[in-house]
C-alpha cells in the first residue's frame, strides 16, 4: 500500500513535470524542471536509495540547472507577450499518447512494487551473491560501491572516460584552442 | 580605452551582500562535506561521483558570489586539466598494475600488501571524484566564457 | 483497475513521464526546452529502474549488522552511471546550441530548418 508521504511525493513530481511540459517561458520551465529534480531525489529516499539521492540532488537539482540557466544568458530569452501555456501540439501529443499506450499495455504483467516473491529475490544467484560475498571478497560495507569499483570496475573506468570525453568535446565546440 | 580599463579593475564586482558574506561562511564547510562523502564511499553512502559533484557545486557557489573571472583566475586552467587528466591516468594505473604483476585487469588482491582491494577501491574513487569535479567546473568556466565569433572565421 | 493503481503507482508514473519527454523532444519548438525534455524522459526511465530495485522492509544496500533484508544494489549502480552520462550529454547539447545559436541567431527549429533549405 502507498503511504501519504510517498503519494504527496509522487503527486509534487507529476505536477511539476506538467508544469515543465506546458509553460512557454523557457526560464519558468527550467525552474520547474529544477523543482521537479529536488522532488525526484526525495522520492529516490522513500525507495531506499541513498546513493541515487544524493547523486540526483547534486547533478541533477544543482549542475543541471545551473548549465540550462547558463545557457540562456549566452542566448536569448524568447519574449512572451502571448500567452503563459504553449499550443499543444497534436501530432506529437498523439506520438507521446501511443507510446504511453503501448507501454501501459505491459503495465499488468510486471510485479507489484516491492514483492517479496517476485523472480528476482526468489533466485539466489544474482542478487544474493553480490549481498553476502561483497564484504567478505573486497572489504566495504557499501555494496553499490564494491559493485560500483570491484566488480564492474571496467564500466566506471569508461564512465570517468565518457566524463573526460564531454569536458573535451565542449571545448572543441567553444573553440578554446588555447585552455592553459 | 585604458581609463576604461583601469575603471573596470578598480570596482570590484559585488553581486550582494548577502550573498557574498554567506558564501564565505559557508563554502569551507561545503568543501569539507565534499571531501568527507568522497573519503567515506566505502563504508557508508558516497563515493567519487557524489563528492566530486559537491565540489564542483562549491565552485559554482564561489563564482556566483564573487564572479566568474575572478573565480576562473583563482581555479586556474592549468590545475583544471592537471586534475581530469590525473583522475583518468590514476584509474588506468592502478587497474593496469594489476596486470603487470601477474593478475588480470583490476583486480586488486595481485597488490601484495593486506587490504588491498580496500585501499585501491580508495584510490579509484579518488580518482573518479578528481574527474568529475574539475570536468564540470571546467565545463561552466568554458560555457561561461561563451563563443566569440569572430568575422570571416567559420 | 484499482489493484493496478495501488500496487504499480510508480510504473505508471514513470511512463507518464516517459510520453511527457517524447512530446516535449518532438513537438516543441524551443531547443533548449528540447534539452529539458530529454532529461524528463531519462529520469522517466531512472524512476522504473529504482522502482524495480525495492523490496518491502528493505534497508539501503549498506551491510549493517541486524537487518535481513536489503534492496538489490545493482539497478542503483546502473543508475549512478547514467546520472553521470546524462549531465555530460546535456552540457555537450547546450554548448551546441550555443554554437548554433551564433551562427544563425535564432532558437527556433522551424526558422532554422527554412533556414537552411534556403541556402
Amino acid at each position: 500500500m502507498i503511504t501519504l508521504l510517498e503519494a504527496a511525493l509522487l503527486a509534487f513530481v507529476l505536477v511539476s513535470a506538467a508544469a515543465t511540459i506546458v509553460l512557454r517561458d523557457v526560464l519558468a520551465a527550467i525552474v520547474a524542471f529544477g523543482a521537479y529534480s529536488l522532488g525526484l531525489a526525495m522520492l529516490w529516499l522513500t525507495l531506499q536509495a541513498p546513493d541515487v539521492a544524493l547523486t540526483e540532488a547534486a547533478i541533477g537539482a544543482g549542475v543541471t540547472t545551473v548549465l540550462f540557466i547558463l545557457t540562456l544568458t549566452k542566448t536569448v530569452r524568447p519574449p512572451t507577450e502571448e500567452s503563459v501555456f504553449t499550443p499543444i501540439n497534436w501530432s506529437a501529443a498523439g506520438v507521446a499518447v501511443l507510446f504511453a499506450g503501448a507501454l501501459l499495455w505491459t503495465v499488468p504483467a510486471i510485479p507489484a512494487i516491492g514483492d517479496p516473491t517476485a523472480p528476482a529475490w526468489t533466485n539466489p544467484e544474482v542478487t544474493q551473491f553480490y549481498l553476502e560475498s561483497a564484504y567478505k571478497e573486497t572489504g566495504v560495507e557499501n555494496v553499490v560501491t564494491a559493485v560500483l569499483a570491484a566488480y564492474r570496475g571496467f564500466d566506471t573506468f569508461g564512465e570517468a572516460v565518457v566524463v573526460f570525453a564531454a569536458g573535451v568535446a565542449v571545448l572543441v565546440v567553444i573553440r578554446e584552442e588555447q585552455f592553459t | 580605452m585604458s581609463e576604461r580599463n583601469t575603471e573596470r579593475r578598480e570596482r570590484p564586482y559585488t553581486e550582494s551582500s548577502v550573498i557574498m558574506s554567506t558564501v564565505r561562511v559557508v563554502a569551507p564547510f561545503v568543501f569539507t562535506y565534499g571531501l568527507f562523502v568522497m573519503f567515506h564511499g566505502a563504508d557508508s553512502s558516497g563515493g567519487g561521483f557524489q563528492g566530486g559533484a559537491i565540489i564542483a557545486a562549491m565552485v559554482l557557489m564561489l563564482a556566483f558570489a564573487f564572479g566568474i573571472e575572478p573565480t576562473r583566475r583563482w581555479f586556474k586552467n592549468t590545475a583544471i586539466v592537471l586534475l581530469a587528466t590525473g583522475g583518468v591516468l590514476a584509474f588506468l594505473f592502478i587497474g593496469i598494475g594489476p596486470l603487470v604483476l601477474g593478475g588480470t585487469f583490476l583486480e586488486y588482491e595481485v597488490y601484495g600488501f593486506k587490504k588491498a582491494t580496500k585501499y585501491g577501491i580508495e584510490g579509484v574513487e579518488l580518482g573518479i571524484g578528481a574527474v568529475v569535479a574539475s570536468v564540470i567546473s571546467g565545463l561552466f568556466f568554458a560555457i561561461a566564457r561563451g563563443f566569440e565569433f569572430t568575422e570571416g572565421q567559420l | 483497475m484499482i489493484d493496478l493503481l495501488t500496487t504499480k503507482y510508480n510504473y505508471i508514473a514513470a511512463i507518464l513521464l516517459m510520453a511527457g519527454g517524447l512530446y516535449m523532444v518532438v513537438g516543441d519548438r524551443n531547443l533548449v526546452k528540447k534539452v529539458i525534455g530529454m532529461n524528463l524522459f531519462q529520469t522517466g526511465i531512472f524512476l522504473f529502474f529504482i522502482t524495480t530495485a525495492f523490496v518491502e522492509d528493505g534497508r539501503p544496500p549498506v551491510i549493517q549488522e541486524g537487518t535481513e533484508t536489503y534492496v538489490s544494489p545493482l539497478p542503483h549502480v546502473l543508475i549512478l552511471t547514467a546520472i553521470v552520462v546524462g549531465v555530460s550529454l546535456t552540457a555537450v547539447a547546450l554548448t551546441l546550441i550555443i554554437r548554433i545559436y551564433s551562427e544563425y541567431g535564432t532558437l527556433r527549429e522551424d526558422v532554422i530548418t527554412e533556414m537552411e533549405t534556403d541556402d
